[in-house]
């Protein structure tokens, strides 16, 4: 089964990289949507169904953090998985953004198997519960 | 064989915490082996290249405020930015090098960072294109590394929290 993602991060070479590592991970990506803030990942989800979301945190704009709020109070966009994909890995950020509703927390530096292992645990945990 | 010099001056805060050096360089290792395809071993300082280098700052504030330097030698920039978007050198901008060189900045100062104080609250701000500067305080951490491409530098430093990293810079 192949999944539809939505990458949102400020920096397009690290969107290609996402991109790239969910090739080489051998993760089966369908349609890839591209963000470079929260605001623009919510005019995406507005066009676009996904499966799941991989977010960075600071953006300029609308922050990782906001998005998750602004998933969280939607009735349908809070049921799509986020995992957050960050620099930050510090132990007060992890679980504000876990409070926050994220599914997952990655943070660099990662390998294609260990983002391929969080992706596929997030959404076999979707799956288990639908 | 005399043992070799892989840092310089290692002294003050940063360098007093216990793990920080060994953080440096088992993180430098780990970004550029997972993220960036290649091998970074800690390397005698030689400074000279520094001047031609492409270097990325990276500022953080929060619970310790500070700045961290990267330097890529001219020749290691184009095989790194390319191994990172899996792209032919030819393919290649300028502004993706520049990027490229922001993103590892970014990567290498929150990894590290994180590493050293995991129970800090801090904020980084989106790494600039600068020159490389030989900070001359003492509260510097500072190592050098070879990688297969070329040569890679890195610093960072604390600054007092009633100074700006801005007019501390220099």
């Amino acid at each position: 089964m192949a999944y539809s993602v939505l990458i949102v991060d400020d920096s397009p070479v690290m969107r290609s990289f996402i991109r790239r590592i969910l090739s080489l991970s051998g993760f089966e990506v369908g349609e890839c949507v591209e963000a470079g803030n929260g605001e623009e990942a919510l005019a995406k989800l507005d066009a676009h169904h996904v499966d799941i979301i991989l977010t960075d945190i600071n953006m300029p704009g609308m922050n990782g953090e906001e998005l998750m709020r602004r998933l969280c109070a939607d009735g349908v966009l809070k049921n799509i998985p986020a995992m957050v994909i960050s620099t930050d890995a510090t132990n007060e950020r992890i679980v504000r953004m876990m409070e926050l509703g994220a599914q997952g927390y990655m943070s660099k530096p990662f390998t294609p198997e260990s983002l391929r292992e969080e992706l596929e645990r997030i959404l076999g945990d979707r799956h288990a519960r639908t | 064989m005399p043992e070799l010099k892989t840092s310089c001056t290692l002294a003050g805060t940063i360098d007093q915490e216990p793990e920080a050096n060994d953080v440096v360089r088992n993180v430098a290792s780990e970004v550029l082996e997972t993220m960036f395809f290649t091998e970074a071993e800690p390397a005698p300082c030689e400074h000279a290249w520094l001047a031609s280098g492409a270097c990325a700052r990276a500022r953080f504030t929060g619970s310790h405020m500070g700045e961290m330097l990267l330097a890529v030698s001219g020749e290691a920039m184009v095989p790194i930015a390319a191994s990172f978007l899996g792209l032919e050198a030819i393919e290649l901008t300028g502004a993706q090098q520049g990027q490229v060189l922001q993103e590892l900045t970014n990567i290498l100062c929150g990894a590290m960072l994180s590493r050293i104080w995991p129970q800090s609250k801090l904020a980084i701000a989106p790494p600039e294109l600068t020159g490389w500067r030989d900070w001359q305080d003492v509260q510097v951490l500072h190592r050098c590394f070879v990688i297969p491409e070329g040569k890679l530098a890195i610093s960072i430093r604390l600054i007092a929290q009633s100074t700006s990293p801005a007019s501390a810079a220099g």
